[in-house]
């Protein structure tokens, strides 16, 4: 009985010690300060509880010698769709799109696929947290931060409800390009738009039911605050009352000018708390958007302009644009097709640094500023005491594609970095 | 004239067209010639000279290259711009289409791709159909007219197309009841099959008859000969290898399947296009002697990309297959660059080995590499001018030459934008004023 | 004064029916006569009789019998004539070739072919649309099927009678071909698959016609070549309209001529200007639309609009001007405008970019009467012609100027008072 007893904490130290260790000997990219040559970060249950340059190791963690490597908090991805779609041509795997415009209570994280091969694929790239979110016309859902590790839907949750997605309406008179697919025929170049007051009535009519919308919820709030007998609770409006508190933020979708503009108007009328979302022509109205410190999470740099006679680096330079401004902003890779799939995150953000974007900033767009926009700065985005471990060690600059990562910590444990693609590679390899 | 429509954002300045052009003291990625600090000298439309210590000729433009690096131009072995339509699907074999009747030399994403280095491009019919239509390659010559793009003496292709895209029309969308006056054979792969073989079929009859036709004139009997057929006389140059066959495909079976029925019939697929899962069938592929041109990483985006790995150009590469990277995509040929440092770091080619999948590889799949595709004195100049290394993220083209002409210049393209936006703001507000100019209905 | 009318007015006024008058003869007295042909005519006359023009010079000897109408203030012009028209054609029913229930699973289908049809054979002459140029000014069109690829035959007709038979000048000038798709359903489903056909189309009309010239010949052992009307059709029309309004159609339909040995005009024309030097070269004619390229009425204020499409629109009037500069061949047509009134304030915006007057009335008259080689029967003020004239009391390019009255076939017609536009306090009340 004695040897039980004498075995058990060392049972539970070694239970407790797959996330505790001590990363030493690298350059660690804080995000919060200076990089710290020669440094250490210490772990205990999956939280860091040191960061500096000389941390002695306690009797009771590993040591993990990082010498001539680079440490850098994972990379996050403010927008995708990950674990809610799986092959994008394949409708059964597809769950982003509920039917509806006003779906408020409808939640991301419990539709996530813990087994989706996104998984393993992005974060062998040193992703280790994303924003997934629904989509669709109108009020599609609430945004949840996952973090790309654990068996269940409930270990991944980084934040369920971390934001309500909506997608501001618009005066719709020409039908949005469809994703460039070759087996189609090429788009019809200078087909007639529609006429401009027909659409214009129907997205005035979609404002004001929007508008509606949100005064009908306060009316509940009101009624359940004031305890009416007659109170019922329902789903859709209890999950707007975050929002209307100004707890939760409202991701709004915007993307042309005219857009933007609607949004912050609504935002200034409804009395809420936004996050600009995609975005693309956040730089015609940067001054508006700084006045009301409102974030933006930007779409892929490595998009085409919107206009013909944009400027071909329209897109390479609105990140700088927007950090001239002084807004705070992110990227995200959102549909996550083809190259622009989740793990190419930090390109994105690289390609803003070939043109003009300060390299520290680009970090910081997948890093922490992802965090604080998401509002989950205390917890991740950082390399900083108390934060959870979520760190990335690789070989070099993460924004450089040559660049390999060669751990991967979330909360401190080890991330399995093998997949799929990488077993079907050892194996044909070596067909004989 | 305005000119300014067909030379989109660049000022061509004439004056400097063909005056020679030396670029000094760069570093210079010659891809077949190893990396040099030195100079090259673009004259009369190609490379002149390259070498570390050159001098420029009298009248030469002169390009201080320090701290810059110098490329070939890259090709994109798969794209659809600068086309007016891309499908002719209505029907399983189209080859009698060419892309060349629906040429468009203003379309933007010409400029577009020129700014991010490439050109010159192979320029592909859709994957709509088992076999498509007519294909070429042309130069980017951003503002010459589409007859002046077109490479000269490049051979034509045609393009085929295995698996999911050519077998869609074959059942309803959305899985519903049929309607046989819309479906279009084949709806399966097997069906993909059968239509590649009848039409070769079809070609061989033709080719026969033609024969049998032309020993009857010349045995002075009275015939009438065959009609011609549009659709089955590019088949008729494939099986005389006077046409490149690229052929979009995905899955490592239909890609055996086409090789084995070029086998039968006598011809070569020239490259297998997309092939992401090639890297399984690598040896067959190299013993037929195919090419393969894929995307550095796309993937789950459709069911037969479901085993695409970004290690597949690496596999190919080291199993001795000639392998390109394409785009297949009007932003994605904007950084082929980037693109191609994925193979550095999914399977470790070498900083060579990666450029080649962008330059002289696809070179060698168009038959072109003895005028394009690496910096070698006698080459066309097609050369690109960068500020850092073209395989680094944060590295951007700065000018683009193609037959020792600039078609490229990124400070006088920055430096043009506000007296374009000037004149587009002049012709606005015209317009407007005319609008609402002198009374239109007059009693 | 005495009118003699003669037994052949007699029968013309039985024919012609109570709506106009009879061919009789008339003396335009004392106008400015416009003749196209040559110099104009300060002061002068014409004699029109059994519906061609007698007579026409400063000094004419005026015929007894002939109505004298004083003109003196007026000036006279030919008739013009719309070189590309639906007046008078019905609207398109169906699609072509063989009955579609399946859709064309390729060239050999003949899918959108019509080439056998002729303009001649569907002439509505009750349309409304024929009154309504004729009151504008126009006493000639080049009619056209509507629709389908090789839509059919033109046949250029005057803009008056009661039966199609009668307004008929010449039966079949040319074949219409316009770039269509299936819509969808079948062969072609692009632009792609529509430029292969008209090739597949004109390789297999040269094979039947060598294949019935050695059939005819020589049967005996021969398979016989399929009649196919739709060859028959293309083989039928030596003159083929081609489709092309921006400058990359016009090389690429003139190379497509050139290498079909086509004898090509071209129609749409709006960026010609950019391609004289081809044009001259190919010497191939051009039909100018006179409908601008305009930003639609109920565009979208915010939407950004390409520079290259502004400047289009900026520059089309002028291609007209430009192709007169270089001398290239060229003829205005309606491009499915129907109000003769714009069609002359689309005249003179060509004019104001550049185009000088007369080559504008030329494009109106002579030129497009000697593309279809008709240009000895209509389109100047030369005896002999086709009494085809407009009558106006000023430059028939003004706003302000009112046609008096014109003469289709000899006959005269007074155009009815044009609609006023609707006023604001008219009409009932709401």
């Amino acid at each position: 009985m004695k040897c039980l007893l004498l075995l058990l904490p060392a049972v539970l130290l070694a239970a407790g010690n797959e996330d505790s260790f001590l990363l030493r000997g690298a350059t660690v990219h804080t995000l919060a300060g200076a990089p710290i040559d020669n440094g250490s970060v210490l772990v205990r249950n999956g939280r860091i509880i040191g960061v500096g340059k000389d941390i002695a190791a306690p009797k009771d963690v590993k040591v993990i010698d990082a010498r001539g490597l680079q440490v850098y908090p994972g990379l996050i991805d403010a927008a995708t769709e990950i674990g809610l779609v799986e092959v994008n041509s394949v409708r059964e795997t597809l769950d982003t799109t509920e039917l509806g415009r006003f779906n408020p209570q409808l939640v991301a994280l419990t539709a996530v696929n813990p087994s989706s091969e996104h998984i393993p694929v992005t974060r062998a790239n040193g992703i280790t947290t994303v924003a997934t979110l629904p989509a669709g016309p109108l009020i599609s859902g609430q945004v949840s931060l996952i973090h790309l590790d654990g068996w269940t839907t409930d270990e991944m949750g980084v934040s369920r409800t971390a934001g309500l997605h909506l997608r501001i309406p618009f005066i719709q008179t020409s039908a949005r390009p469809a994703p460039f697919d070759d087996s189609t025929t090429a788009p019809v170049a200078g087909a007639p738009p529609n006429a401009f007051n027909a659409a214009k009535q129907v997205y005035d009519r979609q404002m004001a039911e929007l508008n509606e919308f949100f005064d009908s919820a306060r009316r509940y709030r009101q009624a359940k605050d004031a305890r009416t007998p007659e109170f019922r609770a329902d789903l859709k409006m209890e999950a707007m009352i975050p929002v209307l508190d100004g707890q939760e933020p409202v991701l709004i979708t915007a993307i042309r000018e005219r857009e933007i503009r609607d949004a912050l108007a609504f935002a200034d009328k409804q009395k809420i708390k936004i996050i600009l979302c995609e975005a693309p022509e956040a730089y015609k109205v940067t001054r508006e958007i700084k006045d009301r410190a409102i974030p933006v999470i930007l779409g892929p740099t490595l998009a085409l302009p919107l206009n013909e006679d944009d400027p071909y680096d329209r897109a390479y330079t609105t990140p700088a644009d927007l950090q001239k401004a002084g807004i705070r902003f992110a990227i995200g890779t959102f549909s996550g097709t083809a190259s622009l799939s989740s793990r190419n995150l930090p390109y994105q953000a690289a390609q803003a640094v070939a043109f003009g974007l300060p390299h520290d900033d680009a970090l910081r767009a997948i890093t922490k500023n992802a965090a604080e926009i998401w509002g989950v700065a205390d917890r991740v985005g950082t390399i900083e005491e108390g934060k959870w471990a979520d760190l990335l060690v690789t070989d070099g600059d993460p924004l450089e594609t040559k660049t390999q990562v060669r751990q991967l910590f979330i909360k401190g444990k080890t991330v399995d970095l093998d997949n799929k693609q990488k077993q079907l590679y050892d194996k044909y390899l070596h067909r004989p | 004239m305005n000119r300014l429509a067909w030379l989109a954002l660049v000022s061509l300045a004439p004056a400097f067209a063909d005056a020679p052009v030396f670029i000094q003291n760069a570093t210079i990625l010659t891809v077949t010639n190893g990396v040099l600090r030195g100079s090259i000298l673009l004259e009369n439309g190609k490379i002149a000279a390259i070498g570390e210590r050159i001098a420029p000729p009298a009248g030469a433009t002169v390009i201080d290259g320090s701290g810059k690096y110098v490329m070939p131009g890259i090709i994109d072995c798969h794209s659809h711009i600068m086309a007016e339509a891309i499908n002719e699907g209505s029907v399983a074999v189209s080859s009698m289409v060419a892309m060349t009747d629906v040429l468009n030399p203003g379309d933007i994403a010409i400029y577009r791709a020129l700014a991010g280095g490439v050109t010159s491009a192979n320029i592909l019919h859709g994957s709509a159909n088992p076999i498509g239509g007519q294909t070429l390659v042309m130069k980017l010559r951003c503002g010459a007219n589409a007859e002046k793009m077109k490479f000269e003496g490049a051979m034509p292709g045609i393009k085929f197309a295995l698996g999911e895209n050519p077998k869609r029309r074959g059942s309803a969308p959305g899985g519903g009841p049929p309607n046989p006056a819309l479906l279009r054979y084949p709806a399966t792969r097997m069906g993909v099959e059968d239509v590649i073989r009848e039409a070769f079929t079809q070609a061989k009859a033709y080719q026969a008859s033609w024969t049998e036709y032309n020993a009857k004139a010349a045995r002075g009997e009275i015939a009438i000969p065959p009609a011609r057929d549009l659709k089955l006389e590019p088949l008729v140059e494939v099986l005389d290898g006077k046409r490149l066959v690229h052929a979009h495909c995905y899955r490592q079976d239909e890609i055996l399947m086409l090789l084995h029925a070029a086998d039968e019939f006598g011809f070569k697929i020239r490259t297998l296009q997309h092939a992401l899962e090639a890297y399984k069938v690598a040896k067959e592929i190299a013993q037929h002697g195919a090419g393969v041109s894929t995307f550095a990483d796309w993937w789950a985006y459709k069911m037969e990309a479901e085993d695409a790995i970004p290690f597949n150009a690496a596999v190919l590469v080291r199993k001795g297959v000639l392998v390109s990277l394409n785009s297949d995509d009007p932003e994605l040929i904007r950084h082929l660059d980037k693109e191609a440092a994925k193979a550095v770091k999914y399977g470790g080619l070498s900083e060579t080995e990666a450029l080649s999948l962008i330059t002289i590889n696809p070179a060698k799949q168009l038959l072109i590499d003895r005028r394009v595709g690496s910096l070698e004195v006698g080459k066309d100049a097609d050369v690109l001018l960068y500020d850092g290394h073209p395989l680094s993220n944060f590295s951007k083209v700065l000018k683009v030459w193609i037959d020792g002409r600039q078609y490229f210049d990124r400070d006088q393209d920055v430096a043009g934008r506000p007296r374009k936006e000037a004149e587009k703001k002049a012709l606005i507000d015209k317009a407007a004023a005319d609008q609402r100019g002198p009374a239109r209905q007059t009693p | 004064m005495e009118l003699k009318v003669s037994p052949l007015v007699v029968l013309g006024v039985a024919a012609m029916g109570l709506q106009a008058q009879s061919p009789g003869t008339y003396l335009l007295r004392d106008a400015r006569i416009v003749r196209v042909s040559g110099p104009a005519i300060e002061r002068g006359s014409v004699v029109v009789r059994n519906g061609l023009i007698e007579a026409a010079g400063p000094a004419v000897t005026p015929p007894p019998d002939a109505w004298v109408i004083d003109c003196s203030g007026l000036t006279v012009y030919p008739g013009l004539i719309d070189a590309l028209s639906y007046w008078g054609v019905p609207a398109a029913n169906g699609r072509g070739g063989a009955a579609q229930q399946t859709p064309a699973a390729g060239p050999e289908d003949r899918p959108l072919t019509l080439s056998w049809t002729k303009a001649a054979d569907q002439i509505l002459p009750a349309d409304r649309a024929i009154q309504t140029a004729r009151d504008g000014g126009f006493t000639s069109a080049v009619a056209f099927p509507r629709g389908n690829i090789f839509s059919g035959q033109g046949s250029v007709i005057n803009l008056a009678g009661d039966r199609a038979g009668q307004m008929v000048i010449a039966d079949s000038v040319a074949q219409l071909i316009a770039l269509r798709t299936g819509g969808g359903r079948g062969f072609p489903g692009s632009l792609l698959g529509s430029i292969a056909y008209v090739r597949q189309i004109y390789l297999d009309a040269d094979h039947y016609k060598l294949a019935k010239a050695v059939y005819e010949k020589h049967p005996e052992g021969l398979r016989r070549p399929a009649y196919d009307r739709a060859l028959e059709g293309v083989l039928e029309s030596s003159l083929v309209l081609l489709p092309a309004e921006n400058a990359i159609e016009i090389e690429r339909m003139l190379a497509l001529a050139r290498e079909l040995k086509l004898k090509a005009v071209l129609y749409g024309a709006h960026e010609a200007w950019r391609e004289v030097g081809l044009l001259k070269q190919a010497n191939t004619p051009v039909l100018v639309s006179l409908k601008y390229p305009e930003r639609a009425r109920d565009a979208d204020p915010a939407l950004d609009e390409p520079l290259r499409i502004l400047e289009l629109r900026e520059k089309a009037p002028s291609a007209a001007g430009a192709l007169a500069k270089a001398n290239v061949k060229f003829a205005f047509y309606s491009d499915g405008v129907g109000n003769p009134r714009d069609l002359m304030r689309s005249v003179k915006k060509a004019i104001d970019a550049g185009l000088n007057p007369d080559d504008a009335l030329r494009a109106l008259t002579l030129t497009p009467a000697e593309i279809y080689g008709v240009g000895n029967r209509i389109g100047s003020i030369d005896p002999g012609k086709i009494a085809n004239l407009v009558v106006a009391d000023g430059d028939l390019f003004s706003e302000k100027t009112k046609i008096k009255f014109v003469f289709v076939d000899g006959n005269k017609f007074e155009p009815l008072p044009e609609e006023l536009p609707a006023r604001p306090g008219r009409g009932p009340a709401r």
